[in-house]
């Protein structure tokens, strides 16, 4: 497969809307919290692939009406942006829809697959997801796109682009799952809402500092999206839990001492941190952010980015003078949760800036209890899910998310850096973790 | 006429003589008959012999027998399906704007101008469009029509014989009417195609005969029942509006984009004897106007490409007024055959009053309430529902079918009547003995209305109707301004 501009392997796009099958929402206002204002420039873009069996026999009338169906349940997500008098943004549930896209592929799904090394491993999974983004027309720019790729076996690969504003990954997994229930004609109690407004932001508290995770940039107005400055290329690779596993006793050395274990996620940004510092030199990485799932509370039925704690790891000595294992032990204990600075920032900013979150520093995404594989289509699983998170500051972001490969489980870990490290960074993971 | 509440003695007796008055003259011919035929009958009697009275009753007896047989038997509308859109045709406000944004980048004026007609439309967010609307830009081919024809027209047959059993080799006339989109082959070959209908049916697919054909096809239904004894017809009205998309900008031509919406319903008509039990309605009379003589009714709707080439249908602001010109046409020739004699009586004097001794009088408008029990005017848009109701000088309730038709699902030109009827059945309000009045209107301009009566009480719920899901919801109040 040659990915070359002359022909895509991608044709027959059409686009149309779809959205709650009945009355929903009713013009309410949904409103914004100053985190999800704060992660409005960021997108999360997953491909799930399915197999011929999963829609087999259905029309696209068929499934659109089964969209239609699961929307009456999830409406927020189908409004559209408007900005109240003081200018802050909210959700108009008009009912607008989803955009939805069907395009065929003329490749064959284990075809298409099949890893090749010489591409830019995130590249071909754009190609089933939407790019774009939020504006320069607010009004009718919709928060999530929808792609459905039809390949020529009749495999089907559904690509969901997400606006972070909206909610974390997990939330959009969450929100993607109701449609897989809905194909088996089950549906929620409650139609899902988002988180509530917290009584702070009306108060205004000025940030006791302000955080170093992320930074001002823009003003970006309605067009919600920044360039980078150099190209970024995104480099995966797939490590089992057994690996992971290997990986976790290689940083912490024996179990039986008395040394506090490092989790398989932690391990990985470790020797990814460690791999990035080496490669560059001059601009020694010291300030690292790390997102991670709040464990303590659920959000379950709750479309939210406050799930998500934004946690910042700042290392005085050089990194590369340090250890797996004190590197390790200082992402687990030194990290400093600046979730709530954040938006304390925003909020108390009558001029509402433009934050980048992911990519201002290194960026570390833990995503490996994501629920992607509960996507379940009429009792189909998906074969394979690619997860991706776009519009990224020129830092990087490594993302690990949960993966399936030779009926082993384990996780994929995705890193996206500019272009010109990626290839150094590529080979320096290949020899570490081989030496695992 | 507004009801005085009987508060004194002098209103009572005005209402009794008022009853009195109606029912003698209603009546008199009834009364005329009797009299003078017993009269007669019983004087020959008395002077005949046994022979000649024999001779006689038997000639009567022939007579009347061989008049009932000749007579052509009454055509019954036996049942009747609606399509019910699938969900995922919806068409909200906001996602029809801005698809319009989308496509129509530059002239702000005509999208601001839609939103108007929107607002003030009298339409749901329920109502739906054709699947290739909800495209960005929208598929209008030819293949695309064709999909959407397929869709509604195989829909409500299908609807159709689940709920009368109907075999389709029994049909023996097949009529089908479908204004703008007429491909080759044509749509009733596209439905002898897929049911498999005998090859000697009587077909006829009526085209450009705007939203009033629906009763065009059930007229010529029944002329061709008249003549052929024990048979089955199906008329099948649509609009596919898939052809129908106006992509320019003069404001005249936008409106049928934001009215019209998806629809469409089969009828099965019969006057072979043993449908009259499970029959629902009799047809009693078909009376079509047509007012194209007149240049300004003429032009009234009319298909033309505006400066920049799009092709649309141009409406004209007169049309209401127009309208209601036609329906007077139509009264005219519908009155003395549906009205009781004592209004009749009044209209006449009334006439004659103005035309002879005080042009001043008010012209009497009869009173339909009593000739009919239900109405069904054709939803063809809030202006002219509201004009039909101040012609006819009908309440709210009557009026309500066509109301709700209309904000539930939308103009659906020819087939809205049936949508209406359907809403009657489903509110549990048709009972046996009512008489309905169809009204329908249309480009040309034309008038048409039908008399139906009901031969069976129609029991609710009615199933797989069209307002199966949302009849608990109606009536609703529709404000007058939405805001978008």
């Amino acid at each position: 497969m040659v990915l070359s501009n002359e022909e895509s392997p991608i044709y027959d796009i059409k686009i149309s809307s779809v959205g709650p099958g009945h009355i929903s929402g009713q013009d309410a206002a949904q409103e914004l919290t100053g985190m999800d204002l704060a992660m409005k420039l960021h997108y999360i873009r997953t491909v799930y692939y399915f197999p011929a069996q999963a829609f087999e026999g259905l029309t696209i009338i068929d499934i659109k009406e089964t969209i239609f169906n699961w929307l009456d349940h999830a409406y927020i997500p189908c409004g559209r942006f408007r900005k109240s008098d003081s200018g802050r943004p909210y959700i108009k549930c008009n009912d607008c829809g989803v955009r939805l896209i069907e395009a065929r592929c003329n490749m064959g799904l284990r075809e298409w697959l099949e890893p090749r090394d010489h591409d830019d491993d995130d590249a071909k999974h754009k190609l089933l997801v939407s790019s774009q983004v939020l504006g320069p027309d607010l009004f009718y720019s919709p928060p999530v796109l929808m792609q459905l790729t039809k390949f020529k076996c009749g495999g089907m690969a559904v690509g969901l682009s997400w606006a972070h504003v909206l909610g974390d990954a997990f939330t959009a997994a969450s929100f993607i799952n109701l449609w897989g229930q809905a194909t088996r004609k089950q549906y929620p109690a409650q139609p899902l809402r988002m988180a509530h407004c917290n009584n702070e932001a009306q108060n205004s508290k000025s940030p006791i500092r302000e955080p170093l995770s992320v930074k001002r940039v823009g003003p970006v107005g309605d067009h919600w999206a920044m360039k980078n400055e150099t190209n970024m290329e995104t480099y995966s690779f797939y490590a089992s839990w057994a690996e992971l596993t290997r990986l976790q006793s290689s940083i912490c050395g024996d179990k039986d001492k008395e040394n506090q274990q490092i989790p398989p996620f932690e391990s990985l940004c470790t020797i990814v941190w460690q791999c990035v510092a080496k490669i560059k030199r001059d601009s020694d990485v010291k300030m690292v952010t790390i997102c991670k799932k709040d464990s303590g509370n659920s959000f379950e039925g709750v479309i939210t980015n406050k799930a998500q704690r934004v946690k910042m790891v700042k290392t005085d000595v050089p990194v590369v003078e340090l250890s797996p294992m004190e590197l390790g032990l200082l992402i687990m204990n030194q990290a400093v949760d600046e979730t709530k600075i954040i938006e304390e920032a925003m909020d108390s900013d009558n001029e509402l800036p433009d934050f980048l979150v992911y990519g201002t520093n290194l960026t570390f995404v833990d995503l490996h209890d994501a629920p992607i594989y509960d996507l379940n289509i009429r009792g189909h699983e998906p074969v394979y899910v690619h997860c991706g998170i776009n519009n990224v500051g020129d830092e990087g972001v490594v993302l690990v998310f949960p993966s399936r490969e030779d009926h082993c489980d384990g996780v994929r870990v995705s890193v996206t850096l500019p272009e010109n490290c990626i290839s150094d960074v590529k080979s320096m993971l290949k020899k570490e973790l081989s030496l695992c | 006429m507004p009801e005085n509440s009987p508060a004194s003695s002098t209103a009572v007796q005005r209402k009794y003589l008022k009853l009195c008055y109606r029912h003698l003259i209603d009546n008199i011919l009834s009364y005329l008959l009797i009299s003078i035929t017993a009269t007669a009958a019983a004087v020959q009697l008395l002077r005949l012999d046994l022979l000649q009275a024999l001779f006689s009753s038997i000639s009567i007896i022939i007579i009347s027998a061989v008049y009932f047989i000749s007579k052509p038997s009454s055509v019954y509308l036996v049942d009747y399906a609606c399509y019910n859109p699938s969900k995922a045709l919806r068409s909200p406000f906001s996602f029809f704007m801005e698809n319009s944004e989308m496509i129509r980048r530059n002239e702000r004026k005509s999208l601001e101008f839609q939103v108007r007609i929107l607002e003030r439309s009298g339409l749901s967010e329920e109502t739906c469009l054709a699947p290739g609307f909800h495209y960005i830009p929208p598929k209008l081919t030819t293949e695309d029509a064709k999909f959407e024809a397929e869709l509604v027209i195989f829909s409500a047959i299908d609807s159709l014989i689940r709920k009368t059993d109907l075999d389709p080799g029994d049909v023996d006339v097949l009529i089908l009417n479908c204004s703008v989109f007429s491909p080759a082959p044509s749509l009733v070959a596209m439905v002898i195609n897929r049911y498999k209908l005998r090859s000697d049916v009587r077909c006829y697919n009526l085209t450009g005969m705007g939203c009033s054909a629906g009763l065009i096809s059930v007229d010529l239904a029944r002329v061709l029942l008249r003549n052929h004894p024990n048979s089955n017809a199906i008329v099948i009205s649509t609009e596919i509006i898939t052809p129908n998309y106006y992509e320019g900008n003069e404001r005249e031509m936008l409106l049928p984009n934001c009215l019209f919406r998806l629809g469409g319903a089969a009828v099965f008509l019969s006057n072979k004897r043993r449908e009259r039990r499970r029959a629902k309605y009799k047809l009693v009379n078909v009376v079509r106007t047509h007012k194209a003589s007149d240049e300004k009714s003429y032009k009234c709707i009319h298909q033309e490409e505006d400066t920049e080439g799009n092709l649309g249908i141009k409406l004209s602001k007169d049309l209401s007024v127009i309208g209601g010109e036609a329906l007077r046409s139509n009264l005219m020739t519908i009155g003395p055959s549906v009205l009781p004699a004592s209004e009749q009586l009044l209209f006449l004097l009334t006439s004659l009053g103005r035309k002879f001794f005080n042009r001043k009088w008010n012209p009497y408008v009869p009173d339909f309430t009593r000739a009919f029990d239900h109405f069904c005017i054709h939803a063809g848009g809030r202006a002219v529902i509201n004009e039909m109701q101040k012609n006819l000088r009908l309440s709210a309730e009557h009026i309500e079918p066509s109301r709700m038709t209309l904000h539930r699902f939308g103009n659906t030109s020819s087939s809205s009547l049936w949508y209406e009827l359907s809403y009657i059945e489903s509110k549990g309000r048709m009972k046996k003995g009512d008489m309905v009045w169809q009204i329908a209107l249309g480009s040309g301009f034309k008038c048409n209305s039908a008399v139906l009566k009901c031969n069976r009480s129609v029991e609710t719920p009615v199933d797989g109707g069209p307002w199966e899901e949302c009849i608990d919801r109606y009536p609703v109040h529709i404000p007058e301004v939405v805001k978008l």
